[in-house]
């Protein structure tokens, strides 16, 4: 299990290591999967590239937008007062990942670049719209969070690119969010499912904007427009078929947690739910 | 404290070991090691049934760093076991699990070994297996161990093919019985399998002395036994054997028998060095000693008057592949399965089978969970039934003081009643009303302070301090504290005053071991007769000093007192090294058993229960009616323990007790598929966290015992018998849906609420 | 296989060890130098038996590599207090009752100071210390004596200001 441990200076070092060790590198920021795959012997990295001190581990917003440096822990994103007192959702999903010592080291870019079906951080992105922003040998690029997840452990990072920040529109003042997840314990779980919601109020029927996001009941976290559409027209009448549309739209499977038939229950209730919650949290802002 | 709290004994007094653990002194097995030390793995079979056709060690010992590699071949063609001698140190040509020990490896270092192992070539040709426990004592099934009939096994078992135990309790005519009664229910339920989870793995450091004495540092609950059984396995006499137990991190009944100490003993032999071997967290999922998956069958008659007249039940335990404990197990679940109820009509029967998966063990209680989810689930279905309070039905039925138990003993120090109204008070039973998601349920209990003899030695230093070499492993529950408690209490002296040796078998006096409940019950008898010879031999020396006669003194105040003379124990411990050799004593308790009659059971290795206590648990709990999610809103545990030793160590015992208890009703399995384990690590073995875990109200009944000192009973096991049946009741209360098969998982609930998915 | 030389911070002292790049930090602690108050178990960051503070923050050291512990501060519970200086909280997990077989508790002591410094000075609720507990497993004393403990250390030590 050698490997050797490269600690970079710049992000253009570390871009540099990647392109010389290939398929035989990995960038590590907390290492929390990693370095257990590597102890499991999944994977046999011979060169890990470090991303500490690189400057991504900063929170940093504009009037537009949030930006989340890519090596920012989980703690941070729980503990950051913008997100806590605008985008609940972000800390309630953060604050679930794994233990508080894992997310004392655990990174929100990890989260995502790992692609796991049950990260919980990714439906929340997921339904804010958010984008990522790559640096590789071929330069800087962006593209849609929806995009750049592919399929279980997949994405579109090449093995040069590094991931160096996840960005999102800051939301409408009249507007909230939920994060839920189901498992078989209260705490320390991997997501039997969860889901992330947000709605955006309006005068009148419906809502502005309606996002649903499902993690951990098909091989990638995914949108569900056709529910999102129903609520955004409909507003609450439609909170219990979005929960169905959800289910319909999820590939589950039976694993040792869970049975695909219970995981579809739980899409259906959990959707439904924390639409409410977000109407709930709405009527609360005097919204 | 306790309500008959005496000077120290019943106080709630800090552990005297506690400050070493807080701040991290406190040396463990895991934490043990010794110049020049080996580090040892073993390669682990990754089939369930097969026969072995090709072993190669060659690439692993060429590799540096290897110093030994040992497989079947390389030691004595022994098998070794607790009730049956079925098992080898190393798989002979033969698997009968995954995770089955095949060869060990010692290396330089753990990296190295853990290479080693990979490098070893094995080819195996699989061999008809069987998982479930009623195909493998079927006809037809294959047999997981083909030559049974030639292993030895203690002749209280009754033995055939692939049943390494049978046993049963039967009195009167249940046929009969049910012939004649108002009503019949007849119910199945299943338990599932589940690890100790102690935090520490299982460690072992062994070495070999100049004169071939091996010395085995290990996190073992019961050095003398695993003296006894090391010196088995190595072809030794005993004598050369030496078991040091320098501290454990958490046993729960996991860590009674050997798990890695003969890996250790056999490399370090073989090698000339010291080794030490420790288990992952997935070989403790794969071969450790969890708790046995059940089967029970339960048909109970009923009068109209809710009676329970007549009780036929078949439990069957699945042991795995080695039948370790379960043969006994399975004869004990037969008295938890007739409960603290009357019984006019029984007829128990118990069979222990073998299957090609783990093996297994007595983990905390052993049978109690499995057997008392069947009894007190029926019991409550069959009061719904009846339209009869659950609380009544259970006070018309259970033990009155001087009652018949099930092998005809008769039970004494019963407070099963007071146990039983104390909890439907505390829960608010009689407040219960429907209502859709939440509910309340109880569920009681009865279980044994095991026997078996202890020993002390006690000595009275110079400097006032009083020593305490107990052959009893202080595995966490504060046993020892407790013990010590009472040695301070008959000597006058302040706990503080005691130090208790770690255990070492070359000098301590023998003990049964820290199993079944009765540390502290029995070392503490043994400390109360130590400590009246120690009186004597203080008071004939305060009587030489004072020339007067020994009657009338009294031991007080760390000195001996007689009218207004005073001698120091320091003083008197000076005097007497000085003349004769220190003051030192010799304690030794067993517990008489109690009679019972014999004709009413068949190969049952513990029929009659010595000093029974008593419980009782009540829960409300609420769930989401869409997820199924179960949350614990209150619990409650009343148990009879005869006397407090030390109040706070017992809610101790009882909290986390209950914290397993409820890890079994609801999130805990060990999940096996064809022959494999599927989730062999923590992420997925799922145990209570601190968000898990209620906080529980403990109300303690001291209702004294007969045999234990100043009436205690044993404490430890109980607390985590009840909870899968109080929680099991609850959630039929709160949802309507009866779960009978643990875990209840928030699936099963959610699943039989909805129905078929839309 | 190579080993290079690492500056380690622990317990404010330096120390230099010749590590191999994969070893964990808890490998440092325990086999390089023989602090074993720092526990093992499950090594995959389940079970927080191995927890130590890194810049005073709780984390796992069984699956921190040792290299990315260079230059920043650790403390073990053998930095936290000793038998005639006990900290707070050690002194708390005594008073209540919370240690039973003991192998859990470094971590957890670890685990609840690096919560507690994060409350600065404000006492938690039972709830709070829960969740922040979560992430260490104790299998002997179903958390209770533990909370109690945490929330007697949390009072004396606003008490004290500390």
């Amino acid at each position: 299990m050698g490997f050797e441990f490269h600690a970079p200076a710049t992000i253009d070092a570390a871009i540099a290591l990647a392109q010389t060790h290939g398929a035989a590198a990995r960038f590590i920021a907390g290492g929390t999967d990693l370095v257990i795959q590597i102890r499991r012997r999944r994977l046999a990295p011979q060169h890990l590239i470090s991303l500490s001190g690189l400057g991504l581990d900063t929170i940093t917003e504009t009037s537009a937008e949030h930006a989340i440096g890519a090596t920012v822990t989980h703690n941070d994103v729980v503990f950051h007062p913008a997100f806590q007192r605008e985008l609940i959702a972000l800390t309630e999903a953060s604050a679930v990942v794994g233990g508080r010592q894992v997310r004392n080291i655990a990174t929100v870019g990890g989260n995502i670049v790992n692609a796991s079906p049950a990260a919980d951080l990714v439906p929340v992105l997921l339904a804010l719209d958010a984008e990522v922003d790559l640096v590789g040998t071929n330069g800087v690029r962006s593209l849609p969070l929806d995009r750049f997840l592919l399929d279980r452990g997949r994405t579109d990072r090449r093995d040069d690119e590094v991931l160096t920040r996840v960005r999102f529109a800051k939301p409408p003042a009249a507007s909230a969010s939920c994060f839920l997840k189901a498992g078989r314990r209260k705490a320390m779980e991997i997501s039997v499912i969860c889901v992330a919601a947000h709605l955006t109020g309006k005068a009148g029927a419906g809502f502005a904007e309606a996002r649903i996001a499902v993690g951990a009941a098909a091989s990638r976290t995914f949108r569900v427009p056709d529910a999102e559409a129903a609520v955004a027209a409909r507003g609450e009448a439609a909170f219990a078929e979005a929960g169905r549309l959800a289910a319909r739209a999820a590939s589950p499977i039976d694993d040792v947690r869970a049975s695909a038939r219970y995981r579809r229950l739980l899409v259906t209730t959990l959707v439904e739910r924390a639409l409410r919650r977000c109407r709930d949290r709405l009527k609360q802002a005097g919204r | 404290m306790s309500s008959l709290a005496r000077r120290v004994a019943g106080r709630r007094l800090n552990r005297i070991d506690g400050v070493g653990k807080v701040t991290g002194r406190h040396v463990y097995a895991a934490d043990f090691s010794l110049p020049g030390m080996l580090f040892g793995k073993v390669l682990r079979s990754t089939e369930a049934r097969a026969r072995i056709v090709r072993l190669d060690v060659a690439k692993a010992r060429a590799l540096p760093g290897v110093r030994c590699i040992l497989t079947a071949s390389d030691l004595p063609a022994l098998r070794f076991g607790t009730a049956v001698k079925d098992r080898a140190v190393l798989a002979d040509g033969e698997v009968r699990f995954v995770g089955e020990a095949i060869a060990a490896v010692a290396a330089t270092s753990l990296e190295i070994a853990e290479q080693a192992v990979r490098l070893i070539e094995i080819e195996y040709e699989t061999l008809p297996a069987v998982f479930d426990p009623e195909q493998a004592i079927a006809r037809g099934a294959p047999l997981v161990h083909e030559h049974w009939d030639r292993y030895a096994a203690l002749p209280v078992f009754d033995r055939l093919g692939n049943m390494p135990g049978r046993c049963s309790m039967t009195h009167g005519d249940v046929e009969a019985a049910f012939a004649s009664a108002y009503r019949i229910y007849e119910h199945r339920f299943s338990t599932q399998l589940v690890h100790p989870g102690y935090t520490e793995p299982r460690a072992a450091v062994a070495s070999w002395d100049g004169n071939g004495d091996l010395v085995v540092w290990a996190n073992t609950q019961l050095p003398f036994d695993m003296k006894n059984m090391l010196a088995e396995i190595l072809d030794l006499p005993a004598r050369k054997v030496r078991v040091i137990v320098p501290g454990i991190g958490g046993g729960f009944g996991g860590k009674l028998r050997v798990g890695v100490e003969h890996f250790a003993a056999w490399l370090a032999r073989k090698s000339g060095r010291p080794v030490k071997v420790m288990t992952t967290s997935e070989e403790e999922l794969l071969d450790a000693y969890p708790r046995q998956p059940t089967i029970v069958e339960l048909k109970t008659g009923v009068s109209r008057d809710g009676r329970l007249v007549a009780r036929k039940g078949r439990v069957i335990v699945d042991c795995g592949a080695y039948a370790n404990s379960g043969p006994p197990t399975v004869a004990i679940a037969l008295q938890v399965l007739a409960g603290p109820y009357r019984s006019a009509n029984l007829a128990l029967e118990g069979i222990a089978a073998y299957t090609n998966k783990g093996s297994t063990g007595s983990f905390r209680a052993p049978a109690g969970p499995m057997a008392n989810f069947a009894v007190e689930s029926q019991i409550d279905i069959i009061a719904d039934d009846l339209g009869i309070d659950p609380l009544e039905l259970r006070l018309r039925n259970v033990f009155r003081e001087g009652d018949e138990g099930p092998a005809g003993e008769k039970v004494v120090g019963v407070s099963i009643e007071e146990c039983l109204t104390k909890a439907a008070d505390a829960i608010g039973w009689k407040d219960r009303k429907p209502s859709q998601g939440r509910g309340k349920g109880i569920a009681c209990s009865w279980w044994l302070t095991t026997g078996g003899s202890s020993g002390v030695y006690v000595k009275i230093n110079p400097e006032g301090t009083v020593s305490l070499v107990s052959g009893a492993v202080e595995i966490g529950t504060g046993a020892l504290t407790g013990a010590a408690q009472i040695l301070a209490e008959e000597l006058a002296v302040d706990l503080t005053d005691i130090d208790v040796t770690d255990v070492d078998t070359e000098v301590a006096p023998f003990d049964h071991g820290a199993q079944g409940s009765r540390t502290a019950f029995s070392v503490g008898n043994a400390c109360r007769i130590a400590a009246a010879d120690l009186r004597r031999q203080i008071f004939a020396i305060a009587a030489q000093q004072w020339g007067v006669a020994p009657e009338d003194m009294v031991l007080q105040d760390k000195g001996v007192v007689l009218g207004n003379k005073r001698m120091s124990l320091a003083e008197v411990a000076s005097l007497s090294q000085r003349s004769g050799g220190g003051l030192i004593s010799h304690g030794t308790a067993i517990q008489p058993m109690p009679a019972h009659d014999p004709s009413r059971v068949k190969n049952h290795p513990l029929p009659a229960w010595t000093s029974p206590s008593f419980h009782a648990h009540a829960t409300e709990v609420s769930v989401d009616q869409a997820t199924g999610e179960i949350t614990i809103e209150r619990y409650v545990v009343v148990q009879d323990v005869g006397f407090a030793i030390n109040p706070t160590y017992i809610e101790g015992q009882i909290e986390g007790g209950v914290a397993q208890g409820i890890g079994q009703a609801l999130s805990e399995e060990i999940v096996y598929a064809e022959g494999r384990v599927l989730n062999a690590n923590l992420t997925d073995y799922k145990m209570p966290t601190a968000m898990d875990a209620p906080r529980v109200d403990c109300i303690l009944v001291e209702h004294p015992s007969i045999n234990g000192p100043y009436g205690a009973k044993g404490v430890g096991e109980p607390p985590c018998i009840q909870p899968p049946a109080a929680i099991a009741n609850a959630v039929a209360a709160a949802t309507g849906v009866r779960v009978h098969a643990l875990p209840i998982t928030a699936e099963k609930i959610a699943l039989a609420l909805h129905g078929e998915e839309k | 296989m190579t080993r290079i030389a690492l500056d380690l911070t622990i317990n404010g002292e330096l120390h230099q060890v010749m590590v191999e790049l994969h070893w964990s930090l808890l490998q440092v602690l325990r086999g390089e130098l023989g602090l074993v108050g720092t526990k093992e178990n499950c090594l995959e960051a389940e079970c927080g038996v191995c927890t130590v503070l890194l810049d005073g923050k709780a984390v796992n050291s069984c699956i921190l590599l040792a290299h990315q512990c260079r230059g920043r501060s650790i403390v073990t519970i053998e930095g936290l207090g000793d038998p005639e200086h006990l900290h707070p909280l050690q002194a708390a997990f005594i008073e209540c009752g919370a240690v039973q077989c003991g192998y859990c508790i470094p971590g957890m002591i670890l685990t609840a100071k690096s919560f507690l410094d994060e409350c600065r000075g404000r006492v938690p609720t039972e709830p709070e210390i829960r969740e922040a507990l979560s992430g260490t497993l104790c299998r002997c004393t179903g958390y209770q004596k533990i909370v109690d403990a945490v929330a007697l250390a949390a009072r004396r030590m606003e008490e004290r200001h500390e």
